[in-house]
C-alpha cells in the first residue's frame, strides 16, 4: 500500500464530513465552535466510559457477550450525554432567543437550528471516525497491507473507513432527529436515535462471525440510509410546516 | 501527571472502544489474538521473520557470501522454487534445504536466472538430516592450499557442494522454526479470496558496508574500515601450571589441541557438532578428568591443552599460536624455549560409534619414534579401557596424509612435527554435514565423545608419566564423567539451555543464549589480556574452566580477586564475571589472539603486511576479513496491487465529492422550499 491509498481510505471514512464542513460548516463561526464542542463532550465521553470499564479489561477476544454489554452501556451513556447536550443547547437557544427580542432582531430560524443540531451531530461522527479509523490509518501509508481472517476479502483499512463512514452518516443526522424530537416532544424521534445508535452498535458485532463483515456492513449501510431517510422526510415535513405557518401568518 | 493520567484514560479509551465497536479480531500464530493498538497493528502487517542470514565475507581477492544487490532493501514476492517457471520481475524464492545445492550451481552457472532472483529464504528442520544423503557447502578438500602434501584432489568430504565459497548477489536467509511458520502462514493466507489484487512478499534488510563503499576485497574494505578480520582468542592451559619466573625444569610438551570454530553456509547456525565441537567437548572432559589425579607436577613431561579458534578461516589459531611462539611474545610466556616434542589433536570424535562399538582412527604425521609413542600409548589407554568397547586403529595407509586439521599448520610450520590426530573417519568424512547449519547435537553421539574423551585423557596420563603398563591403578582411576560430556554438549550446541546452562553460568555471563561457533570478528586491539567484551563466550568459558582445573592450590587460602586481579604472578582470577568476586588461583592460561599473520593492528586500523616468503602458509592465507553491516532484518508482508490502491483513492475522491454535490443539492432544495411563494 501506498499514499495514494492511505488517502483514500481517509477520504471514504472523512470525505463526507469534509464536504459537509466545507459547504456548511465552515461559513459560520457558531458552527464550527458546535462541532468543536461536540467533539469534546464526545470524547469526554469516551474517557469516562474506558474509566468504567477498565477493571473488566481486557476482554477475551472470542466470546461477543461482554462486547455486547459494553456497546449497551456505552450507547446508554452517550445518548444520555446526547439528552445533557440538548438540555445546554436549550439554555443557550432561549437565551440567544430572549437577547434578539431585546434587540428586536429576528429569533433563530429553524434552518439556523437545523445547522446547529446538524454541526452537533458532526462532530460526533467526526470524533468516532478519527478514534475508530483514522488513528488507524498511520500503517496504511506504508507498503504493506491488511486482512483479518473474519473478513478476507477486503483490506482491514478499507472496512474500517467503510464502517466509519457508516457511523459519521449515523451521528451526523440522528442528532438532527434528536434534537427536533426533543423540540417537538415526538416520542417516536426520542425513541428511535438510541434505538438506531444501539442497532448500529450491535450490527458491528457481527463481524464477529467468519466473514460477517459481508452481512454486518450492509446491515449497518441499510440503518445509516434509513437515519438519512427518516431525517430527511423529518426535516422537509418541518421545512413545509414553517413555509405553511409563515404564508399563513403574513 | 493530570496531563500524564488524561493521555493514558484516552489511550485505554482507545484501546477499548476499538476493540468494541470494530471487533475484528486476528488470530495469528503469534501472542497477539486481538489488536490493542496501533503498535499492534503493525506487529501483524510486518511479520518479523526469525533466522540467520549469510553475509559477506571478503578476501584479498575477493568476495563470498551474500548481500543486497544495492543500498536499499529488497522487496520481492514470495514464490516457492518448484513454481517457478519464466519470472519477469525478481521474486523471493523459497528454497528448502534439499534444494539449496542444486539451485545455487544454477544460480551460479545461469547468469539471466540469477537476475530474477531478489532475495532467497531457505527452509530448513530436523527432518531433512534424515532425508538427506549429505548436504555440505564446503570444499572436497577443506582448506587445501594449506595441506602439507601435494594430493590436494584428495576428497575427503564426499558430500561437499563448495556453495558457501561462492558470490551471490543477493540475500539469503536461513529460516529458523518460528521464522517458517511466519512464511507459511502468508502464504496461506493468500489462498484467501483477496489473492487476485494481492501479492507476498518479503523485505531484506542485508545491506553490507563494503557494497556501500565499493570496497570488494579485504585489502580496500581495511583500508576504509568497512571490514573486520574474521579471528577471535584460541586459549591454552598447562597441566600442572609452569612457573615464568623459573626457568630451569623445563619439561618437554605433549600439546594437546582441539578447535572451537564452525562455519556454515549461514554465520550464526554453524554448531558444528561432530566438526569441531565433539573434538573440543572431548578435550574439556578429558581435562576435567585428569584433573582429578595427582601428580602431575613430578611427570616427566609437561601437559598443554591448546583450544583453538578462527581454524576454519585458513587455521588462524594455530598459525597465530605458532607465531606468537616464534615471536616469545606475552601470549605463550612459559612455553618459548621448550621444544613440543607431540602433539594430539582431537579432530572430530562424535560419530565413533557403530554397532555397539566407538571406533576411532588415528592420523599419524610422519613415521618417527615419537608418534610410535603417541600411538603405543593410545593403543595401552585403549586396552585400559577393555571393558568400554573402544577401538582406536591406524588410519589407512593410502590416505594422502592427515585429514583438514590444525596440524596442518603445525607440519606447513615444521614438516619433523610428530603429530597423532584422533578422528571419527578414516579415508573420508562420516559427517554427511560438515561445515553445514545441520551439523548439529542430533547427528552426534555422546558416548562416542566420552569415549574418545575417556583414550585421550589416558594416553595423556601415558605419555606424561612414561608408565607404560596397562594395569596401572592410577590410570584405572582415570575416569572421564559422562554426564559432564553430555551437559557440556547441550551447553555448546542447542540453544536450549545453550550458553545459559548452569555448568556455563558457573564460570561466564555469557552473552548470547543461542551458541554460533561461528568464529567472529577480532574486535579491538588484539591483546594476550583482552578487554573481556571483545572475546567470545566460548573462549572466555574455555579460558575459566582449563585455569579452574589446571590450578593447583597452594595450602588451603583461596584468595577473593576483586576487579579480575590477582596480586601473585602466578595466578589467574577465574570465575570472575558468574560470581561478583572471583578467586585467584595458580594456573598458567592465557589467551592467544587468533588472526591472520598477514595482518597488523596498528592505531586502530588493521593493515596487510607484504607477503613475506618465509612464511608459507601467510603467502596462501585468504586473509578472510566480514563486512560490517548495521542490522539485518526480514520481514514478510501483504501488499496490494496499485491498481487496488489507485481505485481506493478514487473511491474516496468519488464518495467526497458525490456527498459534495449532495449537500449542494440538499441545500438548493431546503432554500428552494423556504422560498416564500
Amino acid at each position: 500500500m501506498t499514499v495514494a491509498a492511505g488517502i483514500g481510505y481517509a477520504l471514504v471514512a472523512l470525505g463526507p464530513s469534509l464536504s459537509l464542513f466545507v459547504s456548511v460548516i465552515s461559513r459560520k463561526p457558531f458552527l464550527i465552535l458546535t462541532v468543536l464542542s461536540s467533539t469534546l463532550l464526545w470524547l469526554v465521553s469516551l474517557i469516562i466510559l474506558s474509566g468504567l470499564w477498565r477493571p473488566f479489561l481486557p476482554l477475551k477476544a472470542n466470546v461477543w457477550w461482554p462486547y455486547a454489554l459494553l456497546v449497551v452501556t456505552s450507547v446508554c451513556f452517550q445518548e444520555g450525554l446526547r439528552f445533557l447536550f440538548w438540555k445546554v443547547y436549550k439554555r443557550l437557544e432561549d437565551v440567544l432567543d430572549s437577547f434578539a427580542d431585546r434587540i428586536s432582531r429576528p429569533r433563530l430560524f429553524l434552518t439556523d437550528k437545523l445547522q446547529i443540531a446538524l454541526a452537533g451531530g458532526l462532530g460526533h461522527g467526526v470524533a468516532h471516525a478519527v478514534f475508530f479509523c483514522l488513528s488507524l490509518l498511520t500503517p496504511a501509508f506504508g507498503p504493506a497491507t491488511f486482512y483479518v481472517e473474519r473478513c478476507s476479502k477486503v483490506p482491514f483499512f478499507l472496512i474500517s473507513a467503510i464502517i466509519a463512514l457508516a457511523f459519521v452518516t449515523i451521528h451526523t443526522f440522528s442528532m438532527v432527529i434528536a434534537f427536533e424530537g426533543y423540540a417537538k416532544g415526538n416520542r417516536v424521534d426520542q425513541v428511535i436515535v438510541p434505538v438506531i445508535h444501539l442497532a448500529a452498535g450491535m450490527l458491528t458485532l457481527v463481524n464477529f462471525a467468519s466473514e460477517g463483515c459481508v452481512i454486518g456492513v450492509p446491515l449497518l449501510y441499510l440503518v445509516a440510509s434509513l437515519t438519512l431517510v427518516h431525517c430527511g422526510k423529518m426535516v422537509w415535513q418541518r421545512l413545509l410546516e414553517t413555509r405553511n405557518q409563515s404564508s399563513a401568518s403574513r | 501527571m493530570m496531563a500524564m493520567g488524561l493521555t493514558r484514560l484516552v489511550a485505554i479509551a482507545f484501546a477499548l472502544l476499538l476493540v468494541s465497536i470494530l471487533p475484528l479480531h486476528v488470530s495469528l500464530a503469534g501472542e497477539i489474538s486481538s489488536i490493542e493498538s496501533v503498535p499492534d497493528l503493525q506487529k501483524l502487517m510486518y511479520v518479523v521473520v526469525d533466522g540467520y542470514p549469510c553475509v559477506r565475507l571478503l578476501n584479498l581477492s575477493g568476495e563470498i557470501g551474500c548481500s543486497n544487490p544495492g543500498l536499499n532493501k529488497v522487496v520481492a514476492p514470495i514464490i516457492k522454487l518448484k513454481d517457478v517457471k519464466d519470472l519477469v520481475q525478481p521474486h523471493t524464492i523459497l528454497v528448502t534445504v534439499d534444494e539449496m545445492e542444486d539451485f545455487f550451481t544454477r544460480v551460479s552457472s545461469d547468469l539471466s536466472f540469477a537476475s530474477k532472483i531478489g532475495g532467497v529464504l531457505v527452509e530448513s528442520g530436523s527432518n531433512f538430516q534424515q532425508k538427506l544423503t549429505g548436504f555440505s557447502p564446503d570444499k572436497k578438500f577443506p582448506q587445501a592450499q594449506f595441506s602439507p602434501y601435494e594430493n590436494v584432489d584428495y576428497k575427503w568430504n564426499s558430500a561437499a557442494s563448495s556453495i558457501m565459497w561462492k558470490n551471490y548477489n543477493f540475500p539469503v536467509y536461513l529460516l529458523s522454526e518460528s521464522g517458517i511458520a511466519a512464511v507459511q502462514e502468508i502464504i496461506s493466507k493468500k489462498k484467501m479470496k483477496h489473492g487476485t489484487y494481492t501479492s507476498d512478499v518479503a523485505e531484506f534488510n542485508m545491506v553490507m558496508e563494503t557494497t556501500k563503499a565499493g570496497t570488494h576485497n579485504s585489502e580496500a574494505c581495511l583500508q576504509e574500515g568497512t571490514c573486520l578480520p574474521l579471528g577471535g582468542y584460541s586459549v591454552w592451559s598447562s597441566l600442572p601450571p609452569i612457573s615464568v619466573s623459573s626457568s630451569n625444569n623445563r619439561k618437554p610438551i605433549v600439546l594437546t589441541v582441539a578447535s572451537m570454530d564452525s562455519a556454515s553456509f549461514f554465520r550464526d547456525k554453524s554448531f558444528g557438532a561432530d566438526s569441531p565441537i565433539s573434538g573440543l567437548v572431548a578435550l574439556l572432559g578429558a581435562v576435567d578428568a585428569l584433573s582429578r589425579v595427582d601428580g602431575f607436577s613430578n611427570f616427566k613431561k609437561q601437559l598443554v591443552f591448546l583450544v583453538l579458534t578462527g581454524e576454519t578461516w585458513g587455521y588462524l589459531g594455530s598459525r597465530r599460536f605458532l607465531h606468537e611462539l616464534d615471536l616469545h611474545s606475552d601470549a605463550v610466556a612459559g612455553l618459548g624455549n621448550t621444544p613440543i616434542e607431540t602433539v594430539l589433536e582431537i579432530g572430530s570424535v562424535g560419530k565413533g560409534l557403530s554397532e555397539g562399538i566407538n571406533t576411532f582412527f588415528a592420523h599419524k604425521t610422519r613415521v618417527s619414534s615419537v608418534t610410535n609413542m603417541t600411538l603405543d600409548a593410545l593403543k595401552i589407554a585403549e586396552d585400559s579401557l577393555a571393558s568400554k568397547n573402544i577401538k582406536i586403529l591406524s588410519a589407512d595407509t593410502a590416505n594422502p596424509g592427515i585429514p583438514p586439521s590444525s596440524l596442518m599448520a603445525f607440519m606447513r610450520k615444521n614438516p619433523q612435527t610428530s603429530g597423532v590426530i584422533l578422528e571419527d573417519f578414516d579415508t573420508k568424512f562420516v559427517n554427511k554435514f560438515y561445515h553445514s547449519h545441520l551439523d548439529d547435537l542430533s547427528t552426534i553421539n555422546s558416548s562416542s565423545v566420552v569415549a574418545a574423551a575417556s583414550v585421550v585423557a589416558r594416553t595423556l596420563y601415558i605419555l606424561a608419566s612414561e608408565d607404560k603398563d596397562a594395569s596401572n591403578s592410577a590410570l584405572g582411576s582415570i575416569h572421564v564423567n559422562p554426564s559432564f560430556v553430555e551437559d557440556l554438549l547441550t551447553c555448546l550446541l542447542a540453544c536450549e539451555p545453550g550458553l545459559s546452562c548452569n555448568l556455563l553460568k558457573d564460570y561466564i555471563s555469557p552473552t548470547n543464549k543461542c551458541p554460533g561457533n561461528y568464529a567472529g570478528v577480532i574486535l579491538g586491539e588484539p591483546s594476550s589480556k583482552p578487554y573481556l567484551g571483545y572475546v567470545g563466550d566460548v573462549s572466555r568459558f574455555v579460558w575459566n574452566f582449563l585455569a579452574d582445573k589446571t590450578s593447583v592450590q597452594k595450602g588451603n587460602t583461596t584468595s577473593v580477586c576483586s576487579k579480575g586481579v590477582c596480586s601473585k604472578t602466578d595466578e589467574v582470577c577465574i570465575k570472575a564475571e558468574s560470581n561478583k568476586e572471583g578467586t585467584c588461583v595458580i594456573s598458567t592460561t592465557r589467551y592467544v589472539p587468533a588472526y591472520s599473520t598477514r595482518l597488523k593492528y596498528k592505531d586502530e586500523a588493521w593493515t596487510i603486511l607484504p607477503q613475506n616468503s618465509s612464511d608459507s602458509m601467510g603467502m596462501v592465507d585468504p586473509v578472510w576479513t566480514e563486512s560490517n553491516w548495521d542490522t539485518i532484518r526480514v520481514r514478510v508482508y501483504t501488499v496490494q496491487h496499485s491498481a487496488y490502491d489507485n481505485t481506493v483513492l478514487i473511491a474516496g475522491l468519488t464518495v467526497t465529492t458525490l456527498a459534495y454535490i449532495g449537500i449542494l443539492a440538499a441545500k438548493s432544495l431546503i432554500t428552494k422550499a423556504l422560498k416564500q411563494d
